[in-house]
């Protein structure tokens, strides 16, 4: 049996004993992209926080890369919000990407060339090679999400996990990420990614998780975003339009 | 103009200055990316108490050992009271700082000299610097800047992204104290020369100064230290030609911290025109999304 990128079995997350999401249960293989869409607030972080070690697993039992979470963190990557980030911080994209490299380098030892070209190899991906030495608050909404992608990607996780990569993403950076993603799941790496947009799960996503306080559904974007779970899942908030395609209203 | 700090007194307040310019450059960049001004003010009056106590048992090597357990001892309760989430950042440091404050106020009032030493731990004495209090300075000042040099990419990874450095490995609970404490040493290192109140300008400013002139942090380091120099080179001898020519007397602590404030106030414009040249070249492309 090959290893299975992230199983989560009847797992139960949440903070300080209160669970935020309960039921979850889903199986990725090497190089596959779930998507888990929910209304905001559902828990998705939660649960991607959870495989990170961040947030606690209540019930059920989490596996990343066969290991316990906080044990796989040496093997995943983290793409956090653009959002959270300070603009003002004096720090350069070089800097920002370099950072993927820490765990490699340990506490003090200084860069080598393996790491400055992974940095420039993993800028290039994400088309921004040319921005390196721009300091980071300085590119716009989607380009600092690119210089994160770059930050994971330079660490070369088996499991990537992205909280919201396409908020306030602009179409070329959304277009950059979407392309960048396929070839790193084309390479064998598992992609964990929240969304509230159904087109992007749609389009990117294997398997799609609806998540809104517990699982209410698991399975291939053709049967999971579909009329009936995406009701259950939002609510009065999903709309049926006559040709059988879904919108949600305010999500 | 070299003259007055061939007068021993005025050179070891120099070499005091240089010594705590070294640190103050570097810890004010992690001060400044943290925000952690507050906090520094605070650490600065919760010393308070631990150098009134200290001085009382047992003089002026009481005071560096009371300055020391007090200041470790704010670093861990700063950690804690802000890791546990129950009071804001603010709120916390704020409680701490009053309470830790007026305990030194009642215990530096009970003394017959309380006048001339509350001066002498709000403002410090620069003039009196003894060569062993330069010998101690100077080995904090080592400890400082390798625990530093040890934990600075952790500490600015985690200054810049929590979360991704959280879900790197990186102990964020730990990181914090160990900063908090850094902090706690350098006010512990400067206390006796610029007193308690003044020392949180040389951990706030030469980083909020520098960053006028760049925006990379090692320059913003270096340029930090290099101000905190010429502003204690020219508050000595400020405050040496105020009272010798002038007859104006004119705390030399004080003076130091005056013309780093000057030095802060000259570079402000400096960073609005940097502002307004950078607007200038921005594309639209960039500016949207």
């Amino acid at each position: 049996m090959t290893t299975a990128a992230l199983r989560l079995a009847g797992v139960s997350v949440g903070y300080s004993g209160t669970p935020v999401v309960t039921g979850v249960d889903l199986e990725l293989g090497a190089g596959q992209r779930l998507a888990l869409v929910g209304p905001n607030g559902a828990g998705k972080s939660t649960v991607i926080r959870s495989v990170l070690g961040l947030a606690q697993i209540l019930d059920g039992t989490a596996t990343v890369l066969d290991r316990t979470p906080a044990r796989a963190r040496a093997l995943t990557g983290y793409v956090p919000q653009t959002g959270n980030l300070d603009p003002d911080f004096p720090v350069s994209v070089r800097q920002v990407v370099m950072m993927g490299r820490y765990r490699q380098l340990g506490w003090w030892r200084p860069a080598r060339a393996t790491d400055r070209r992974a940095v420039t190899e993993a800028l290039d991906r994400v088309g921004l090679a040319d921005r390196a030495g721009h300091r980071f608050g300085l590119l716009s909404g989607g380009q600092r999400q690119r210089v994160l992608l770059a930050r994971a990607i330079a660490a070369q996780p088996r499991l990537l996990l992205l909280d919201e990569p396409f908020n306030g993403v602009d179409a070329v950076s959304q277009e950059a990420i979407v392309r960048v993603l396929r070839e790193l799941s084309a390479d064998g790496t598992a992609l964990v990614l929240s969304t509230h947009d159904l087109a992007v799960a749609r389009d990117l996503a294997d398997l799609v998780c609806l998540i809104n306080g517990r699982q209410w559904a698991v399975g291939p974007p053709g049967e999971t975003l579909t009329a009936g779970p995406l009701r259950q899942t939002y609510g009065s908030s999903a709309i049926d339009l006559a040709d059988g395609r879904m919108v949600l209203v305010d999500p | 103009m070299i003259e007055p700090f061939a007068v021993p007194f005025m050179g070891r307040a120099l070499t005091e200055i240089a010594l705590l310019a070294l640190v103050c450059g570097p810890v004010s960049v992690f001060v400044f990316v943290r925000r952690l001004s507050f906090v520094s003010d605070a650490l600065t009056h919760t010393v308070f108490p631990g150098v009134v106590v200290g001085f009382v048992a047992g003089g002026m090597d009481g005071l560096f050992t009371g300055a020391l357990v007090a200041g470790v001892l704010t670093a861990v309760v700063l950690t804690v009271l802000t890791r546990s989430a129950r009071l804001t950042d603010d709120a916390a440091t704020a409680v701490v700082l009053t309470a830790m404050f007026s305990i030194g106020v009642i215990l530096v009032s009970r003394r017959t000299s309380y006048t001339s030493d509350l001066t002498a731990f709000l403002f410090g004495r620069l003039l009196t610097v003894t060569p062993r209090q330069i010998a101690e300075t100077a080995v904090l000042a080592a400890v400082i800047l390798v625990a530093l040099a040890l934990g600075g990419r952790a500490l600015m990874f985690r200054a810049f992204d929590p979360a991704g450095a959280a879900a790197a490995g990186l102990r964020i609970g730990w990181l914090d104290l160990w900063l908090n404490i850094l902090l706690a040493l350098v006010v512990v290192a400067a206390v006796r020369a610029v007193g308690t109140i003044l020392v949180v300008a040389l951990l706030i400013v030469p980083a909020a100064a520098a960053r006028m002139v760049t925006d990379r942090l090692v320059p913003m380091a270096v340029i930090g230290t290099g101000l905190v120099l010429a502003a204690g080179y020219s508050g000595l001898l400020l405050s040496w030609t105020a009272s010798l020519r002038y007859g104006i007397a004119l705390t030399s602590a004080s003076a130091v911290v005056l013309m780093l404030v000057l030095a802060y106030v000259l570079l402000l414009p400096l960073r609005r025109w940097r502002d307004r040249a950078f607007t200038g070249r921005t594309s639209p492309h960039e500016l949207v999304g």
